[in-house]
């Protein structure tokens, strides 16, 4: 908890909702106790981290890429066989001969895909 | 066969002068980790052909075809992939996945023969600094059974300072083989980054992690870095042997630096900041010069690393969405299908670091938290640059304990995760910047009546190893 000044009213450093929105973009679902802990948890981290925001920085793009480059490779196939093929088939949870089953994702009656 | 004093070395010559097989070698580990695992649960899983691999060894060391680490024992941290083996990462959403193909370390070492004796225990997909969060139970130290070997590779540092292998592999994203290994009173290299492939290491904080080895002293340290060390072509980011020039020249002894600025905290135990001095004077005493250093922004690594590697993990740990391996829930449609894989699959500290680096990257916090870190990153980057210049009278390695605390009783820490990131206060900046850094036991201090080992961490310039090697070796006394 922070006091921000504000009439001694104690605010968190983040808000359930605001939780609840990261648990929609990470797609993990939580649960009303997971939140109430989690908003705890979150005030001790961020309260932490937010000290950085404090660090008197500019935030120029070229700093912050430094000497890094990036490492290419030609886009080649390099082959390949039907045992490797079959060990990365065999982890699929819903497998129907060679392909991987996943549920429909086309829009229909019925399914609300607003995330 | 005393396998408490053995060394890669004398194995490897007992083995070539027939002492004994390969074998006989396993076996004595095998039966070591059958006294010891059920309290300790250093390993997860003791694979069933070790014995088999040893057999095949001692076939080469007949023929003279043997190096180093033929038939020698060793254990595999479980996010290290072995082909047709469980690599679980310690999380129930991999519980019962099996690796495609070996990672690059993984052919490297098979290539020499080595015996793998089993997995070892770690902390979820490598977030934690006590071994706590493994979804298989928690490691406890070989020192003191009531107390955490460290984490997140607890189960590599315990199963070598058990003596339930020679040596074994960790991982390392802010301090998870060199904790450990202080914790556990073994040596422990983070090596530089990209010296050591990272394909078929699951990944955790792509420009944090390596991979490293866990020992019971330097030369083992430096043998197994050294096969399984190299330039791969799978993985971008590795570097050959003439990536960064050899700085170091002549034979003077090399300096050390000491941050004192960063060591004057109340959050470091009296008993560390003791054995440090202690160890700094036998430093002195061998002719070592010791100078103080700044490092100006150090104090803010551990805040740009729980920004920086959150954000990191938030984008790595998006693979698991239970379609292509490991667990599937299902949920009411596709989507909710993903929802509840990953609800059931992650633990809390898993879940708590995604929703922190979603949060950091997300629109609005983007530039605020992520870009800002990244810059004072580059700061931090520039702090050891300045210290390592040798055209300003600059040192060769930076010298800190490796933790602030000592062996901490196991459910102390779980539940205030500030109180659990701030072990990795002297560890984060060697991930941070890619240098080079080991820990390396320094003696012991009673704490409540037990025994427990403490570590000395010292950092070398990018690709110095080498000066890493000489100075641990001349420390622990070692020919």
């Amino acid at each position: 908890m922070v006091d921000d000044g504000n009439c001694g009213k104690i605010v968190n450093m983040i808000t359930a909702k605001e939780l609840e929105h990261l648990a929609k973009l990470s797609r993990i679902k939580l649960t009303e106790n997971d939140r109430e802990s989690l908003v705890k948890e979150f005030d001790s981290i961020l309260g932490y981290i937010d000290k950085l925001k404090k660090v008197n920085v500019l935030l120029d793009t070229s700093l912050r890429v430094g000497a890094l480059r990036n490492v290419v490779k030609p886009d080649i196939v390099s082959g390949t066989n039907s045992e490797d093929r079959e060990r990365l088939l065999r982890e699929v949870p819903d497998r129907e001969g060679d392909f991987i089953a996943v549920k429909k994702m086309i829009a229909q009656e019925g399914i609300d895909f607003k995330i | 066969m005393d396998i408490s004093k053995l060394t890669i070395q004398k194995a490897h010559d007992d083995m070539a002068n027939g002492k004994y097989t390969s074998v006989e070698l396993t076996q004595s580990y095998l039966d070591e980790i059958a006294k010891k695992n059920g309290n300790v649960n250093a390993y997860l899983e003791i694979f069933d052909d070790a014995l088999e691999s040893a057999k095949v060894a001692d076939e080469k060391i007949k023929d003279g075809k043997a190096s180093l680490l033929t038939g020698i024992p060793c254990g595999i941290k479980d996010n290290i992939l072995i082909q047709d083996r469980i690599a679980s990462a310690g999380s129930k959403i991999l519980e019962n996945y099996h690796a495609a193909y070996d990672a690059t370390v993984i052919t490297k070492l098979k290539d020499e023969g080595v015996v793998f004796l089993g997995r070892t225990n770690m902390d979820e997909f490598a977030m934690g600094c006590s071994t706590e969060t493994s979804a298989y139970g928690v490691t406890r130290n070989p020192h003191d059974l009531e107390r955490v070997p460290g984490g997140s590779s607890g189960g590599s540092a315990a199963a070598v300072a058990m003596n339930g292998a020679l040596f074994a592999l960790g991982s390392d994203t802010g301090g998870s083989v060199r904790q450990p290994s202080s914790l556990c009173g073994v040596v422990g290299l983070k090596p530089t980054y990209g010296a050591v492939s990272r394909y078929g290491l699951i990944a955790m904080g792509s420009s944090l992690d390596q991979i490293g080895p866990i020992g019971k002293n330097i030369s083992d340290c430096e043998i197994v870095f050294n096969a399984i060390r190299g330039k791969d072509s799978k993985d971008g980011t590795t570097i050959g042997d003439d990536a960064y020039a050899k700085k170091r020249v002549g034979k003077e002894k090399p300096a050390i630096g000491v941050p004192r600025h960063f060591l004057n905290g109340d959050g470091i135990d009296k008993n560390i900041l003791e054995s440090f001095e202690k160890a700094l004077e036998s430093f002195k005493v061998k002719g070592y010069e010791i100078k103080e250093i700044k490092l100006p922004n150090i104090s803010r690594a551990i805040m740009v690393y729980y920004i920086i590697m959150p954000a990191e993990v938030s984008s790595n740990m998006a693979r698991f969405d239970g379609v292509k391996y490991g667990l599937h829930k299902d949920g009411k449609d596709v989507i909710d299908d993903y929802f509840e894989t990953r609800r059931a699959g992650f633990g809390r500290e898993v879940t708590r670091r995604i929703l922190l680096g979603t949060y950091v990257l997300s629109s609005g916090y983007y530039d605020a938290y992520y870009n800002r870190a990244n810059v004072v990153r580059k700061m931090i980057i520039d702090d050891y640059a300045a210290v390592f210049d040798p055209s300003v009278g600059g040192v060769d390695i930076v010298a800190t304990p490796t933790t602030a605390s000592l062996a901490f009783k196991i459910g102390e820490k779980i539940n205030d995760p500030v109180a659990m990131y701030l072990e990795d206060i002297f560890t984060v900046t060697a991930n941070l910047t890619g240098l080079p850094a080991i820990s390396i036991p320094c003696g012991f201090s009673d704490k409540e009546g037990t025994n427990l080992p403490l570590g000395l961490q010292l950092t070398a310039r990018h690709g110095d190893e080498a000066t890493l090697f000489e100075v641990g070796k001349d420390f622990l006394g070692e020919k």
